[in-house]
């Protein structure tokens, strides 16, 4: 059973077509990348995914609840389940990195949060970095700090829009590498963005290219690799 | 809840300031019960209409005068390396915030002392001159910000295949045209719309006729008809640049660093620096010095009947600037959060529609809206000139508002609505600690133009209330210069501190943010 299914979702932007008829399926646990080049809809999925947009048509099923249908949503953002990292990551600046973490648990009424934080900052390794604030950090240090903000709540979905798209060669290959830890210890399914194909294989179980709003191809790393489909080539080997 | 926020201030917004005016367009329609253009058609009658075409020309001046002028120094402090750069953009701002009239006062206290007569002083070009050196620094301020938007490699770009001077005429200068338009077109309106200088120095414009028209003659719809026509003209005019004015980042409290070519000015920085000094002289450094040497040309006595004579109305004044400052922000913030968070435009058309209003107008609109057997307790009390207030600065506060608004991304507020945070909370947590610089230069200014408002206070004030503005206007005609001097001058000193307040505020405040906001 899917934990997440996009039932024939189109979205316009006035006339423009961004999605098209567009259908997928993320298994539990799984980390699928959505990988395409810019303006191919990608982003605008993942805030149909979360409730941040509306669809113009098609159905949008959460862990088995119909969150979204037609121009409807049904179930809002904060209720389905879903930890949202943005591109710029949107740590709040005037708010510590602890504070930023204990926004979403005092919000929602979590109990040991002081505990929770420290012991994910812990694994995260910036335990030192709490009373900092965001601009006091590097790069890295608050890409860690935006995932550990969302992972705190315990999301079934984590939703990642480019997160290391702001950072060096060598940085990403860290954080790579911590993000897939962090998603094996909190056993959460990513629905991750990216336009780097090197990126995608090296992160996925599951790639799905996205090409002029609609899905060209779908499978697992060695199955994109040797597609055939002209678009998905020209793009995997550029 | 929060669409309820919404309907409330657009609900109190309506009834306070668009209710008025719309009822005193409709009445200029009326006549004897019946439906009739008679008011309007007496305007294109020869006098009327001269006096229409003196106005826009007379605006038309000081609007090419204040852009070329405040184009040139914004040029010089933004992208010049030119000694003391960041001292000249703050001084140089300083007669935006002082109550025109007294720089008005301060001008014919200098031509007097000068000893060369006051005949130039007291005529259209005299009106152009003082309203020009008002607002420079307006445009300086519209043009600033487009300059500090061009990014250095455009420039670069351009430096790579041609001169500086052409890099300047081909690139610089188109891209800063909306800024360019938008000035011209701003301080057109706001000149047009200008009484208190005209009126001092007894110069006849329409803006003036309209308030002869309504306070001496009482025909009442013959000066909402010529209203009418200035208020068609100026939103218009604001209309036709919408897209430009809408977006345009001027007054802006806190912006985006964006990195911008400076130019270096080498043998040429010395001449520059007295360029700028020398107009600093002229423009803030001569009024102040005039309006001191005038008031205590008889001694401290003039400075001691004009405080005396003042006394009654600074505490009053301060009240009312600030509960319409306050009040400003609030629906400020609100048009400002609906604008850029909710995308809805009209919001901006309307407070346009509202800025096109000259503020004789708006006093006319208040005063025949509030006077009625249901509605008298607002008439009768201050709260009608607070109504004013909101009337003429709603646009400009809401703008600055808005611009701190626009630079802080959605995912700050989108991240926070994942986790479950409802709007008050993301409001009170998120946005206002982010905007708190903003939110007091906004309300600082707010204050300031509140405290030197003086087109509609001078019509709506009820008996009983007085301010400032309103005490030291209507003295001039009858008191001895020195006495006027000296009144400007404590209504300036009061300015200064407001202007002090502000400067240290919003550095402490900017300070604070800008430790924490790399954004």
């Amino acid at each position: 059973m899917p934990i997440l299914s996009l039932k024939n979702i189109s979205k316009y932007y006035g006339p423009t077509p961004v999605l098209k008829n567009l259908s997928l399926n993320v298994s539990t646990g799984h980390f699928m990348c959505l990988l395409g080049s810019s303006g191919s809809g990608k982003t605008t999925l993942l805030r149909l995914i979360a409730g941040l947009e509306n669809l113009d048509d098609g159905e949008i099923i959460i862990n088995e609840k119909l969150c979204s249908k037609g121009r409807s949503i049904l179930i809002p953002p904060a209720n389905r389940d879903i930890g949202f990292i943005f591109q710029d990551l949107a740590l709040w600046p005037h708010m510590t990195v602890f504070e930023n973490i204990a926004f979403g648990l005092k919000v929602q009424k979590a109990p040991n949060i002081k505990s929770t934080i420290e012991e994910t900052l812990e694994f995260l390794g910036i335990s030192d970095q709490t009373k900092k604030y965001p601009s006091q950090l590097s790069g890295g240090q608050q890409q860690l700090v935006a995932i550990a903000r969302s992972l705190v709540l315990n999301p079934k979905i984590l939703v990642m829009d480019e997160p290391l798209a702001n950072l060096d060669v060598k940085l990403k290959s860290k954080i790579r590498n911590q993000i897939k830890e962090l998603t094996k210890k909190f056993a959460v399914t990513i629905v991750y963005v990216t336009h780097d194909h090197r990126e995608a294989f090296l992160l996925a179980d599951d790639i799905a290219v996205i090409h002029q709003g609609n899905i060209k191809a779908i499978g697992t790393p060695d199955e994109i690799k040797k597609s055939d489909d002209e678009d998905v080539r020209a793009f995997i080997e550029f | 809840m929060k669409k309820l926020l919404y309907i409330i201030v657009i609900a109190l917004f309506f009834f306070l300031v668009l209710a008025p005016l719309l009822s005193i367009f409709i009445g200029s329609f009326i006549k004897n019960g019946h439906f009739s253009i008679e008011n309007y058609a007496r305007i294109f009658t020869g006098k009327t209409l001269n006096l229409l075409l003196f106005s826009i020309l007379l605006a038309a001046t000081v609007s090419l005068a204040s852009t070329t002028i405040g184009g040139l120094i914004a040029f010089f402090v933004v992208k010049t390396d030119v000694t003391f750069r960041n001292s000249f953009k703050f001084l140089l701002l300083i007669p935006l915030f002082l109550s025109p009239y007294i720089i008005a006062v301060s001008w014919v206290d200098f031509f007097v002392l000068l000893g060369v007569g006051t005949d130039f002083i007291y005529s259209p070009a005299g009106v152009v001159f003082v309203l020009s050196f008002i607002f420079a620094p307006l445009s300086m301020l519209v043009i600033s910000s487009g300059l500090t938007n061009i990014s250095s490699g455009l420039e670069e770009a351009g430096l790579m295949m041609t001169s500086r001077f052409k890099t300047i005429l081909k690139i610089i200068l188109p891209l800063i045209k909306p800024s360019i338009i938008t000035s011209l077109i701003l301080v057109f309106v706001l000149s047009i719309s200008e009484f208190s200088v005209p009126a001092f120095l007894s110069v006849n414009v329409f803006v003036t006729e309209i308030f002869v028209q309504f306070s001496a003659f009482y025909r009442h719809e013959a000066a909402v008809a010529n209203s009418l026509v200035l208020i068609s003209m100026c939103v218009f005019l604001l209309m036709l640049e919408k897209f430009y004015l809408a977006d345009a980042p001027f007054l802006t409290v806190s912006s985006k660093a964006q990195r911008i070519k400076i130019t270096e000015l080498n043998r040429c920085k010395i001449p520059v620096v007295f360029f700028l000094a020398g107009y600093l002289t002229i423009s803030v450094i001569i009024p102040i010095v005039v309006l001191i040497i005038q008031a205590f040309q008889t001694g401290a006595a003039a400075l001691g009947k004009a405080l005396k004579l003042l006394a009654p109305t600074i505490a009053g004044s301060i009240f009312y600037a600030g509960v319409g400052a306050l009040l400003l922000v609030l629906f400020g913030f609100v048009f400002a959060w609906m604008t850029e968070r909710e995308k809805i435009r009209p919001i901006n058309t309307i407070l346009l529609f509202v800025f096109g209003v000259p503020s004789t107008v708006l006093g006319i609109a208040l005063i025949k809206f509030f006077n009625t057997p249901v509605l008298s307790g607002i008439y009768t009390s201050f709260g009608i000139i607070i109504f004013g207030y909101l009337g003429r600065f709603i646009f400009i506060v809401e703008k600055l508002i808005a611009n701190a608004l626009k630079q802080i991304p959605d995912s700050f507020d989108e991240s926070a609505q994942m986790m479950g945070a409802g709007f008050f909370v993301r409001l009170r947590k998120i946005l206002l600690p982010l905007v708190l610089p903003a939110l007091f230069g906004a309300f600082v200014i707010g204050f300031l133009l509140c405290l030197a408002e003086l087109g509609t206070t001078i019509l709506v004030y009820p008996p009983g209330v007085s301010v400032m503005p309103i005490k030291v206007y209507t003295i001039m005609a009858n008191a001895p210069q020195g006495l006027t001097s000296a009144m400007s001058l404590v209504v300036l000193m009061i300015t200064f501190a407001g202007l002090a307040l502000l400067f240290v505020g919003y550095r402490f405040l900017n300070g604070w943010t800008k430790k924490r906001c790399s954004f």
